[in-house]
């Protein structure tokens, strides 16, 4: 029998999955309203303004709608593959976070117990995350072929493809921060980012690293299926790409996957780059409002990008990832390791 | 122009680019060549800082922050149309009430959609200004294209086309409008020689005919058993722009 | 607790590999492979080497089988059938497996198999990655270069025989 305080970790540990969980789940239904909020106003529009003040309900109206919605599975899908797609693409979304810190240790006041704000330190922290990050594609590729339909397969063809040219350049981004960090920790990643260079300048990655974010936040960017680089969805010329058979429940789990995508890379672009939980330039720290503000950024930017960029070609996106993003990634390793030298 | 003519034709962009080139070095007191690698300079650096990235960025946050144009139409607002609308046509009555149609056919002969009917009967009990009036008249607004040549054809100024738009309805009754619905309420108004348009909008709106219009007015939407009506409020109104 | 972890991985790997070969479908075959090689990766976990397990998931279940999967799908191979390039080789099959499983079950049961356990501590083998990137810059540098060497010719050769096809 084990003691009563190797309980309470595994019982602070359940509960902390349990948390972190939920927030995801409701995490799209405001980012959904957010949205389509900026898509209106930057388009001089209003937005969603009916369900609710400001539309607030809107996301929620829309839940209601794909949860009653017929459930269709085209005729000639393989049925199973077909079914099991949406949760390949929503496991692995979900299972990054078990590696991710959201903060460092806080006292929790009346029980006077320290919590630390992360499910699991892991020493190879951010290999896991790009690794399981990675396996999100197989959602995509699989409900693309399952879905027995041109537009979808080449939606899955074409994410496939993307994702592996991307991915290279993705980690290889990386490796800069780990070589200044001397970790794959995201935790020591994120402790060797706190005070100041030259006493005014945060010592943040991206005062070292420009290369480096420049090239992960762009590859993040084709990553997670945005725009400018959301050829698997793209609307022009495949109708909705891998997800244009998908209804109802399924459907939502894609998109509930793709907006667990981009929040993910937003605190991964703001763990690796942007301090995480430090507080810029004399603020006081307060745990998780810091980071908190600065994935909200970045999910701000993702949105502000959708809505001001133009797509890119296939065979453009092939060319900056394997022509431009790779060597300077390379170029950036080296860089790198003679300025560690 | 010449030159420009003849490239045009060979399609050789090449040439011209040289002679484009070879005129800037002549113009100008600096080398051609310098002229080129300072571009060049300029656009690498353009791309390692993401000028035009941020431009665009900067642009679109610029709409993000101004006022949207969006009109909340029919919960909040609507457009009140300007004066020379061609909306939904009204039947007038002069001063004493009496119909000025003397159904002389000529807006239903004019109508290039032949959307109007037009049956005369003879009448001396002096509803209309003479002794022939209308029996039936009917226009086929699904037909109509607000055109506005009844209006012209008219020599009694009996038919004038109003400032309601809203014609969209639930079923087909409504797409034929009768006498009945295209006459204008039978009271006094003041109906002088200048003025060409209908007294009232619509015919129960309560819009005048002396208030100009192009505004942006505050707008209440009425569900009730006749159907759905949109009032206008008229103490609320704007310029859209 | 470990042992319990370690058969519910091992079998789902061993029936999952079985479907590689056995089943109808490439794309099936693809995905059995695929949760194969995850399984294989749970169990480098449980042996207490995260950062093999990281670059299995990263590498094999990552990248590999993302290429399979879109090879197989680009092809269109669902509905070859492999029976034809069998060649009556099942007798043979047959015999070997079932003589590689005799001496396999026959080593593990006699517990010749003992590999030695590594000189490190359990403090030691938190710092795995570490460890294992010092190996192989100093003691396993040659075999290391020449590994990547390899790869380096594979590359290459790859991309000559994709021009050779363009032209």
């Amino acid at each position: 029998m084990p003691d009563i305080n190797t309980l309470i970790e595994v019982a602070l540990i359940i509960v902390k999955v349990i948390v972190v969980s939920l927030i995801l789940f409701t995490l799209p239904i405001p980012l959904t309203w957010i949205e389509r909020k900026v898509a209106g106003h930057i388009q001089v529009r209003l937005g969603p303004f009916r369900v609710g003040p400001h539309g607030i309900l809107q996301p929620v109206a829309d839940m209601i709608k794909l949860m009653f919605k017929e459930d269709i599975a085209p005729d000639k899908a393989d049925k199973w593959l077909f079914k099991f797609a949406p949760l390949f693409a929503m496991v692995p979304a979900f299972a990054v976070y078990a590696a991710i810190p959201f903060g460092d240790k806080i006292t929790i006041p009346i029980i006077n117990k320290e919590v630390t704000l992360y499910i699991s330190d892991m020493n190879v922290g951010i290999l896991y995350i790009l690794a399981v990050g990675g396996i999100s594609v197989y959602g995509i590729i699989l409900g693309g072929w399952a879905s027995n339909s041109k537009y979808a397969l080449l939606g899955g063809i074409r994410s496939s493809a993307q994702m592996i040219s991307y991915e290279i350049a993705l980690t290889f981004s990386c490796i800069g921060v780990v070589m200044t960090s001397n970790s794959l920790s995201l935790l020591d990643i994120v402790k060797l980012q706190s005070g100041t260079i030259l006493g005014f300048i945060p010592h943040w990655n991206i005062i070292c690293q420009p290369i480096g974010f420049a090239i992960f936040f762009i590859a993040a960017l084709a990553e997670i299926n945005r725009i400018p680089f959301d050829l698997p969805e793209d609307e022009g010329s495949l109708a909705a790409g891998y997800h244009v058979e998908y209804s109802a429940m399924k459907f939502s789990f894609f998109m509930l996957t793709e907006y667990l995508a981009m929040v993910t890379a937003s605190v991964l672009t703001v763990i690796l780059f942007f301090g995480g939980w430090n507080a810029p330039l004399f603020m006081p720290e307060i745990p998780i409002f810091w980071f908190v503000a600065k994935v909200g950024f970045f999910i701000y930017l993702f949105m502000w990008i959708r809505f001001t960029l133009p797509r890119y070609r296939y065979d453009q996106l092939m060319t900056i990832g394997w022509k431009i993003l790779l060597p300077l990634s390379l170029l950036n390793i080296l860089l790198t390791g003679l300025f560690l030298l | 122009m010449g030159k420009l003519h003849l490239n045009t034709l060979t399609g050789n962009r090449q040439t011209f680019f040289v002679a484009a080139n070879l005129s800037a070095f002549f113009k100008s007191p600096m080398n051609w060549q310098t002229t080129d690698r300072m571009q060049n300079m300029t656009n690498i650096l353009k791309k390692i800082f993401f000028i035009d990235f941020i431009k665009g960025l900067s642009l679109t946050l610029g709409y993000e922050v101004s006022k949207s144009v969006t009109m909340r139409y029919p919960d909040e607002e609507k457009w009140l149309p300007y004066q020379r609308f061609r909306g939904l046509h009204t039947l007038n009555r002069d001063a004493q009430g009496r119909e000025l149609c003397v159904a002389c056919e000529l807006c239903a002969k004019t109508c290039p959609t032949k959307c109007i009917t037009v049956v005369p009967m003879e009448d001396d009990t002096g509803i209309g200004i003479s002794d022939r009036i209308a029996k039936v008249y009917e226009i086929n607004l699904v037909r109509c294209m607000f055109c506005g040549l009844c209006e012209d054809a008219c020599p009694t100024t009996a038919i004038r086309m109003g400032r309601d738009y809203e014609l969209a309805c639930f079923s087909l009754d409504c797409a034929a409008a009768d006498k009945k619905r295209l006459l204008a309420p039978a009271h006094p108004f003041p109906f002088q020689e200048g003025i060409q348009k209908s007294p009232l909008l619509g015919g129960d709106k309560g819009v005048g005919q002396e208030f100009e219009g192009g505004y942006v007015v505050g707008a209440r939407l009425e569900r009730n058993k006749q159907g759905i009506s949109i009032k206008p409020d008229l103490t609320r109104k704007k310029r859209w722009w | 607790m470990e042992k319990l972890f370690f058969l519910i991985f091992a079998v789902i790997a061993i029936v999952s590999a079985i479907g590689v070969v056995s089943l109808r479908n490439p794309v099936h075959s693809a995905i059995s492979l695929m949760v194969c090689f995850l399984q294989v990766a749970a169990l480098f976990i449980l042996l207490r080497s995260p950062f093999l397990a990281a670059v299995q998931v990263f590498i094999y279940v990552g990248a590999v089988v993302v290429l399979f999967l879109f090879a197989v799908m680009v092809l269109d191979l669902g509905k070859e059938r492999f029976g034809g390039y069998l060649h009556h080789q099942r007798p043979i099959a047959l015999v070997v497996v079932i003589g590689f499983v005799f001496v396999m079950g026959f080593t593990i049961l006699h517990g010749s198999l003992d590999a030695p356990l590594g000189n490190y501590t359990e403090e030691a083998l938190v710092k795995n990655t570490e460890i294992m990137g010092k190996l192989l810059f100093t003691k396993y540098v040659f075999p290391f270069e020449v590994v990547s060497f390899l790869l380096l010719i594979a590359l290459i050769g790859a991309i000559v025989l994709a021009m050779k096809e363009k032209r």
